[in-house]
C-alpha cells in the first residue's frame, strides 16, 4: 500500500488541512515529517492512503497547499511527488 | 461570599472548564513536539481553542489566534511589534497600563483622545480630528474601570480610511460584547482568557490580522534548525512550551461563552448592574453609571467621606469581594478626575445573582450608613 505524505508549513496547518479533508471524507492524520524531508528541521506532515490526488486538489483550491508532496510503498524510501 | 470581582478574574469557573484543565494536566504532554498520543492530545486541544476564538471573534483562520499569558502578554507582543522611539501613538483616555507602560518603556509620542466619561461624541470628534496625525491607535474596548464602552466600530473605520493600524485592548469586551475582528479591520487585538473568555489565569490570546514581530525566542516545535522564529503565525509568536492546562480550559470557557452566547450574558450582567444603581442611588454615592450603550457589566462608585479602601475592606470582612483603588489604569481615572481617591468597582459574571447583588447592596447600605 503506497503512503502519501503532504508536507505542511506548520502543525497549525497540517491540523486546518487535516479538518477540510475530513470535512470531504478524505482520511488523513497529522504526522511528524521525517527529518530527512524537513529542510528547516521539525515539521508536520499529512499521512494519507487514499484518494491522493482528490486531497491534494482541495487543498490547492483553499490555498492550504504549500509544502512538497511524496509517496513511499513498502520498504522503499520517499519519493517525491509533482502535485 | 458574594464575589463582585469579576472585571479582574471571573470566579468561579464553570465546571466544565475545572473538568477540562484536570483531564488536560493528566492526559496532555507537550503540543508541536513529538507526535505521540498525549503530545497530538495536546496539540489537537489547541488547535480546538483556536478555532472556537476564531470562529468567536471572526477571525479569518485559527493560525491567528496566538495563545499568550494574559492580555498585558498580547498587547505587549502587539505594541512591540508596531512602535518605536517617537512613533505617534493615539490613545484613548481610558487606557490601563498595560498599554500606557510598554508605550511609555519604548518612548512613544503618546497623545490622549477622548477624555470625557461615557460621551461618545466627544470621544468620536477627538478620535476623528487625531487619527489622521498617527502612526498608531490603541484603544480599548471598554474601561475596565467604568465599563465604559467606546465606539470601537467607528474608530476602527476612521483607522482603516485613514491608514492608521489599530491595536484594540478587548480585556474587558472579550466574552461579553461582540467583537468582530476581519470587519474592523484591526492590526491585532488582544485579550486576556481569565476574565470573561471564564478561562484560567495564565491563558490570553493575540488575534493577528499581521504577522508581528516576536517578543520571545526559543523553541516552537518548527523549523528547528534556523537561528530565528519561524515566519508564520502562530508559531512566530509561541516560544516555549504552551500553557497546555490552562488553554484546555479556556476551551471549554469559550465553548460555555458560545453557548449561552453574548448576548445573553451582556444582558445579565447589565440588569445586574441596573438593579445595584436602583439599590444605590442615594446622597452619600456617586455612581458611574450611563445607558445600556454605553457601559458594560462593570460599576464604579465613590462613598462621599469615606476611602474606598475602607469600604472595600469592610466589605471583604463581610464577604463581599470588590476591588478598589486605581485599578492599575490612572489614565482612566484621571480623565473622570477620581485619580486622587479611586473608585470601589463591581463587576458581575453569568454566576453572579440577583440576590446576591441586593444582599451586597444591603451590606454596603450598613457600611455606609450605620457604621460611620
Amino acid at each position: 500500500m503506497t503512503q502519501y505524505l503532504i508536507m505542511c508549513r506548520s502543525l497549525t496547518k497540517a491540523q486546518s488541512s487535516a479538518r477540510l479533508l475530513e470535512s470531504a471524507g478524505i482520511t488523513a492524520s497529522v504526522v511528524k515529517a521525517p527529518q530527512e524531508l524537513s529542510g528547516a528541521g521539525c515539521g508536520y506532515a499529512l499521512s494519507l492512503y487514499r484518494r491522493f490526488e482528490e486531497a491534494v486538489e482541495l487543498l490547492k483550491k483553499n490555498k492550504l497547499l504549500n509544502g512538497k508532496l511524496y509517496s513511499r510503498s513498502g520498504g522503499e524510501g520517499y519519493t517525491e511527488v509533482r502535485g | 461570599m458574594i464575589y463582585l470581582d469579576n472585571a479582574a478574574t471571573t470566579l468561579p469557573k464553570p465546571l466544565s472548564v475545572e473538568r477540562a484543565v484536570c483531564r488536560a494536566m493528566q492526559s496532555m504532554a507537550s503540543p508541536g513536539r513529538g507526535a505521540h498520543p498525549p503530545a497530538m492530545r495536546a496539540a489537537e486541544t489547541l488547535f480546538q481553542c483556536r478555532c472556537a476564538a476564531a470562529e468567536l471573534f471572526h477571525v479569518s483562520e485559527p493560525e491567528r489566534v496566538v495563545f499568550t499569558m494574559n492580555a498585558t502578554h498580547a498587547l505587549n507582543i502587539a505594541i512591540r511589534s508596531k512602535v518605536r522611539r517617537g512613533t505617534r501613538v493615539l490613545i484613548s483616555g481610558f487606557e490601563h497600563n498595560s498599554v500606557t507602560r510598554p508605550l511609555a518603556e519604548l518612548g512613544a509620542e503618546i497623545r490622549v483622545a477622548g477624555r470625557r466619561l461615557f460621551d461618545r461624541e466627544n470621544t468620536l470628534r477627538e478620535f476623528g480630528r487625531e487619527i489622521p496625525g498617527a502612526e498608531l491607535v490603541v484603544c480599548t474596548h471598554v474601561s475596565n474601570v467604568f465599563g465604559y464602552i467606546l465606539p470601537i466600530d467607528e474608530i476602527a473605520e476612521m483607522c482603516r480610511k485613514n491608514k492608521v493600524p489599530l491595536i484594540i485592548d478587548a480585556s474587558q469586551s472579550a466574552g461579553v460584547l461582540d467583537l468582530d475582528f476581519q470587519r474592523l479591520g484591526a492590526a491585532f487585538a488582544a485579550m486576556p482568557g481569565h476574565k470573561a473568555l471564564l478561562g484560567p489565569q495564565g491563558t490570553g490570546i493575540l488575534l493577528c490580522g499581521e504577522e508581528g514581530l516576536p517578543l520571545m525566542q526559543g523553541g516552537s516545535g518548527s523549523d528547528s534548525i534556523p537561528q530565528h522564529m519561524p515566519e508564520y503565525l502562530p508559531d512566530r509568536l509561541e516560544a516555549g512550551t504552551h500553557n497546555t492546562t490552562g488553554i484546555a480550559g479556556l476551551l471549554a470557557g469559550i465553548e460555555f461563552v458560545r453557548e449561552k452566547g453574548t448576548e445573553n450574558i451582556r444582558k445579565h450582567e447589565r440588569a445586574l448592574l441596573e438593579r445595584m444603581v436602583r439599590e444605590l442611588e442615594n446622597d452619600k454615592v456617586r455612581l458611574f453609571t450611563a445607558g445600556e450603550a454605553l457601559q458594560s457589566g462593570v460599576l464604579s462608585l465613590t462613598v462621599n467621606g469615606k476611602s474606598c479602601e475602607d469600604v472595600a475592606d469592610c466589605l471583604s470582612k463581610r464577604g463581599v469581594c470588590v476591588r478598589s483603588g486605581l485599578h492599575c489604569a490612572p489614565t482612566a481615572h484621571r480623565s473622570a478626575g477620581t485619580l486622587e481617591t479611586g473608585t470601589i468597582r463591581f463587576s458581575f459574571s453569568p454566576f453572579v445573582t440577583e440576590a446576591q447583588v441586593i444582599n451586597a447592596c444591603g451590606i454596603l447600605r450598613e457600611i455606609i450608613f450605620k457604621e460611620s
